[in-house]
């Protein structure tokens, strides 16, 4: 009873946890979406006369050190963070998918070749790699995201690969051989549905780390550059100030925390919509 | 109809078949039956290029007038499927498992039949019926199938552009005695039917006295002994083939007429 009485509980804590993870994500999405067509305040437009100033009617969130909304380039930089990390991470998912279903498939040299690259990625840290490559590439946007995506492919194409590969031993891709379909239909229609669980479930998951990532290379002045705003670089520029007006700091953070800890919830909860194991366990 | 002409499979280090040579007439049910690893699958799927990248096939095998072996990969998809067909031992596993059994069905049609395509659907219940089926099973997924269902939907999906020879590889094998009877006996029929040509692989010695012509016995990668099915299982030329016959279980009657299994 005990144990049922857990479970349960443990059930609603986590359709809590889902439930407004889904509130926020909604809520993002509003955001987004006002942001798009409804701006009070040029985000780039300095103005030293109300530099710093704390929140009021007309600024909600105050001023930063050029006088600029914060809320509007919070707003904007949302828009900046969550859309380069999603591009970032639909690149690398499509890159990694189209590479991993060609080497499983076809195996051989080109399997060999492909392992020796995931190898030589996979030996270093992620954000070690995406900072000498973005430091190689020079700093700025284009630089930033093909750095993200050189690092994060690899994970992508090792699981589609390891899939392509066990799959193809099944008796449906002989069948599907025998009655004459191409490798390229048979990729596609047969194997891709087996893949895109997986995979989506890995993206979602990637999501928080991609986010931190961007977030990351702008703090360090990698990525987005001024004046554009993004949560990372906003955090970067409010750094002199963080005594004088500790907010500066506090609102793109706390952004950054609630933004991946939402992508996180989200990526857990469809991991285990996917997971046949839980349920039998359960 | 299908002829197999000194054909010799190897991988890097061993031959797995040696020089065999086998034809299947037109319409004709050829048994080929030998123990596990004896090179019967692999001869037959070296008809389709089936072959794993490990292994080399050397020969000729002939569909009719057309010459398979060295064919590129597009020439030899036109025929698999449309000419030459597979079914196999495993037919649980041998529908996409997030495809629909009508999709599977849907997507030869296209792959062969492209200007047809707009009739999949009926051709689809056509096929499906032929087999005892009722079409409305073409929205099912395959795990909504029952065993039996699966293996009759295989046949059905085989025999969809009324091939000239069908491969059946252990078709019976996973089957219990009397659904095993149920698919031959549809097979044989679709086979009168549509006049193709069967190349049946088994171990299964009931099945082989019932439905064959002919027989092929294979081992170690040779055919040791090949000929009509009740002079090879009446009188054996090689020792191999006495021995698969003495092994196989037979029925033998007890004089109250009932049977009893024996060794």
């Amino acid at each position: 009873m005990l144990r049922l009485l857990k479970e349960t509980q443990t059930s609603l804590a986590r359709k809590l946890q889902l439930g407004a993870a889904v509130i926020f994500a909604a809520l993002l999405l509003l955001v987004y979406l006002y942001t798009a067509f409804v701006l009070r305040h040029d985000p780039t437009l300095t103005d030293l006369g109300i530099r710093l100033q704390g929140p009021s009617l007309n600024h909600p969130l105050g001023t930063d050190h050029l006088g600029r909304d914060v809320l509007t380039r919070l707003m904007l930089g949302g828009q900046q963070t969550i859309g380069y990390s999603l591009l970032a991470l639909a690149a690398a998912l499509l890159i990694g998918t189209a590479a991993g279903m060609v080497a499983g498939y076809r195996g051989g040299w080109l399997d060999r070749v492909f392992m020796r690259i995931a190898d030589g990625f996979l030996a270093f840290p992620d954000m070690i790699v995406v900072i000498v490559l973005s430091g190689l590439l020079g700093p700025g946007l284009h630089s930033m995201i093909i750095a993200i995506v050189m690092v994060k492919w690899v994970s992508y194409a090792r699981v589609v690969r390891t899939t392509v590969i066990t799959e193809s031993k099944q008796d449906y891709m002989l069948a599907a051989r025998t009655n004459g379909l191409s490798p390229a239909r048979m990729l596609t229609r047969h194997l891709l549905p087996h893949i895109a669980g997986q995979v989506l479930v890995l993206a979602s998951l990637d999501l928080g780390k991609v986010i931190l990532l961007i977030s990351s290379l702008s703090y360090i002045g990698l990525g987005v550059q001024p004046p554009t705003p993004e949560w990372g670089a906003m955090l970067n520029d409010s750094r002199p100030y963080f005594q004088l007006a500790p907010e500066l700091m506090l609102f793109p953070g706390l952004a950054i925390v609630l933004v991946v800890l939402c992508f996180t919830v989200l990526g857990d909860a469809i991991r285990d919509l996917y997971d046949v194991k839980k349920e039998v366990r359960g | 109809m299908l002829q197999f002409d000194e054909i010799t499979i190897r991988n890097r280090s061993r031959v797995l078949v040696d020089r065999v040579s086998m034809n299947v007439l037109p319409g004709e049910w050829h048994a080929l039956v030998g123990q596990s690893g004896s090179g019967k699958s692999l001869l037959s799927r070296s008809a389709g290029l089936l072959l794993p990248p490990n292994l080399s096939a050397e020969g000729s095998i002939r569909l009719g007038d057309t010459e398979l072996t060295g064919m590129n990969r597009r020439s030899i998809r036109q025929v698999l499927g449309r000419r030459l067909a597979y079914i196999f031992q495993d037919y649980q596993a041998a529908f996409a498992p997030f495809r629909t059994i009508g999709q599977h069905f849907s997507e030869a049609i296209a792959l062969h039949d492209k200007e047809h395509l707009k009739e999949a659907r009926t051709r689809t219940a056509i096929a499906l019926e032929s087999v005892g089926l009722e079409g409305s099973l073409a929205g099912r997924y395959p795990f909504q199938l029952s065993g039996g269902q699966l293996q009759r939907a295989s046949i059905a999906l085989a025999l969809l552009f009324t091939p000239d020879v069908l491969i059946a590889d252990e078709v019976t094998t996973a089957l219990d005695s009397v659904s095993g009877h149920r698919v031959l006996s549809l097979l044989n029929r679709l086979r009168l039917d549509t006049g193709c040509s069967i190349l049946f692989i088994t171990h299964d010695w009931r099945h082989v006295r019932r439905h064959t012509d002919r027989i092929a016995v294979m081992k170690e990668g040779r055919i040791v002994e090949a000929g009509g099915t009740h002079r090879v299982l009446d009188h054996p030329r090689h020792d191999y083939t006495r021995q698969l016959i003495a092994a196989a279980p037979v029925l033998t009657r007890l004089p109250s007429g009932l049977q009893e299994v024996g060794g």
